[in-house]
């Protein structure tokens, strides 16, 4: 019996379904994402806001906050990305200058926002991200179901709580600051300056304990589950908690 | 002042805020008090069950009673919805039963409520005896194991009882995953108490628990805020 031979340039059966089901795919995603932008809408506004004091606050259903300070003083800029169908963008400001966003409905929406750097910000989403960088003011942020995001902070309070997901925190700590961190069943780290002066109330009841080996600190109390310490004078509070998962603390570089 | 008209109003008389009567009915209660002996007796009784009923244990009832009374009372508004029948045999005991009115004095309806009252008691303690190991569970549950938890409780059952109220316009997935969350902090919550039940100086656990009530809370103030 006789094999019939292939010439180089030939394919074989098999690479001729891997070609086509490659080929498939791409124009899949290419359809998907030309689906999408065509029935996406985006949303603008620029709210006027008294230098030094402003105020935000972003109630979102599901999606990314993204917020971060932007080189003009006076003004808070929100632009957001939604789908077709998705809820309703209630963008307000009251008599005091502070600025409301917030999604009625369900659908997903990802918030860029840029604030001037000492602006408060209180941020709350049930489902998605939450990113905020290079504040100065005070920062809530809070969300049931994602990961949040906070670095390059040189704020005097915050507060970060996620029920699923992880909450990491890279910044300056503040004398007088007070530094909150939760997570019911995530991760939490802390990336602090070497020179950091703090009293630290850490609780982890998870298998994941706790790594606070980065800092030498004066311990007050000490069991498997429970830390009170302080590094430096102990002047800044940081609290740190976690239910089923981990906290860590970190120099930051 | 009548001996019936004091009678009448002795159960105001003893509540610690009058309310319901006026001071001068009170100065007369007092008077008459004074010069009736058989009164002043009933005074004394009444003032006897209320403070006994007053130092008796608060139980919490399970999650399951309002659903049975909602059950209850479900079946009542469809009975009365429903087009009248005749029973069918109202001439048994039940119905010559529902066919009398009865009478009773205060103080044969304070006797009666002391005795259900203590019919009550006895029954809560039953099923809840130690050789059930479910409902053990539950007596632990109902148990204050930190002081302020009386109040972190009443706080939570009314956020909570305000959102049973439009629960059930949430998206079921929604719906799903927020009893699945508060679920799985009642577990922790459970865990916690039967540490504190065996050691109530447990500080470690004792701080759990308040860090997993705040949690608790923080979901219940997120829906509030998210408008569900």
């Amino acid at each position: 019996m006789v094999k019939e031979s292939l010439a180089p340039g030939d394919l074989l059966p098999s690479k001729i379904t891997e070609k086509f089901l490659s080929a498939l795919a791409i124009s899949f995603v290419v359809a998907t994402a030309l689906a999408y932008s065509a029935s996406a809408q985006t949303f603008s506004r620029a709210f006027p806001v008294p230098p030094g004091t402003s105020e935000l606050e972003v109630v979102n259903q599901t999606g990314t906050i993204k917020v971060t300070s932007g080189a003009n003083t006076s003004r808070i800029l929100i632009s957001a990305r939604y789908s077709e169908n998705a809820a309703k963008i209630d963008a307000t400001q009251n008599a005091q200058g502070k600025v409301k966003v917030e999604v009625i409905g369900q659908g997903a929406v990802d918030f860029e926002i840029t604030v001037p750097s000492s602006s408060d910000i209180d941020l709350l989403s049930y489902k998605g991200a939450i990113v905020v960088t290079n504040l100065a003011g005070a920062v809530r942020a809070r969300i049931t179901d994602g990961n949040i995001q906070i670095s390059g902070l040189r704020s005097p309070r915050v507060e970060a709580h996620c029920t699923q997901g992880n909450v990491s925190f890279s910044g300056e700590v503040l004398p007088s600051g007070s530094y909150t961190l939760k997570s019911f069943s995530g991760r939490v780290d802390a990336y602090l300056p070497t020179n950091a002066d703090f009293k630290l109330s850490a609780a982890s009841f998870g298998p994941g304990g706790m790594n606070l080996g980065a800092f030498q600190m004066r311990y007050d109390k000490q069991t498997h589950q429970l830390v009170e310490a302080s590094h430096g004078a102990g002047r800044a509070s940081i609290i740190l908690w976690t239910q089923e998962g981990s906290i860590n603390l970190h120099r930051k570089p | 002042m009548e001996c019936r008209a004091v009678i009448n109003s002795l159960s105001d008389y003893l509540d610690s805020q009058n309310f319901w009567i006026s001071d001068d009915e009170v100065k007369q209660i007092d008077t008459h008090l004074t010069n009736c002996p058989a009164c002043q007796n009933l005074k004394d009784e009444l003032g006897e069950i209320k403070t006994a009923a007053r130092e008796l244990p608060l139980h919490t009832p399970p999650r399951a009673m309002w659903t049975k009374i909602a059950n209850v009372i479900e079946a009542e508004i469809s009975a009365e919805n429903a087009p009248p029948h005749q029973p069918k045999n109202a001439s048994g005991w039940w119905g010559w039963l529902r066919s009398r009115k009865f009478t009773f004095s205060l103080p044969q309806l304070a006797a009666g409520g002391a005795v259900a009252a203590a019919l009550i008691i006895a029954g809560i303690s039953g099923i809840l005896s130690p050789h059930s190991g479910a409902l053990d569970f539950q007596k632990a549950q109902s148990a204050l194991l930190l002081p302020e938890e009386r109040e972190i409780k009443v706080e939570l059952d009314r956020r909570m009882d305000a959102l049973n109220a439009r629960k059930a316009t949430w998206d079921p997935q929604r719906r799903a995953e927020f009893e699945q969350r508060m679920n799985k902090i009642d577990e922790s919550l459970n865990q916690c108490r039967h540490i504190l039940k065996d050691n109530p100086q447990d500080a470690d656990h004792q701080k759990e628990m308040r860090y997993l009530y705040v949690e608790k809370r923080q979901i219940l103030e997120d829906v509030e805020r998210l408008k569900w």
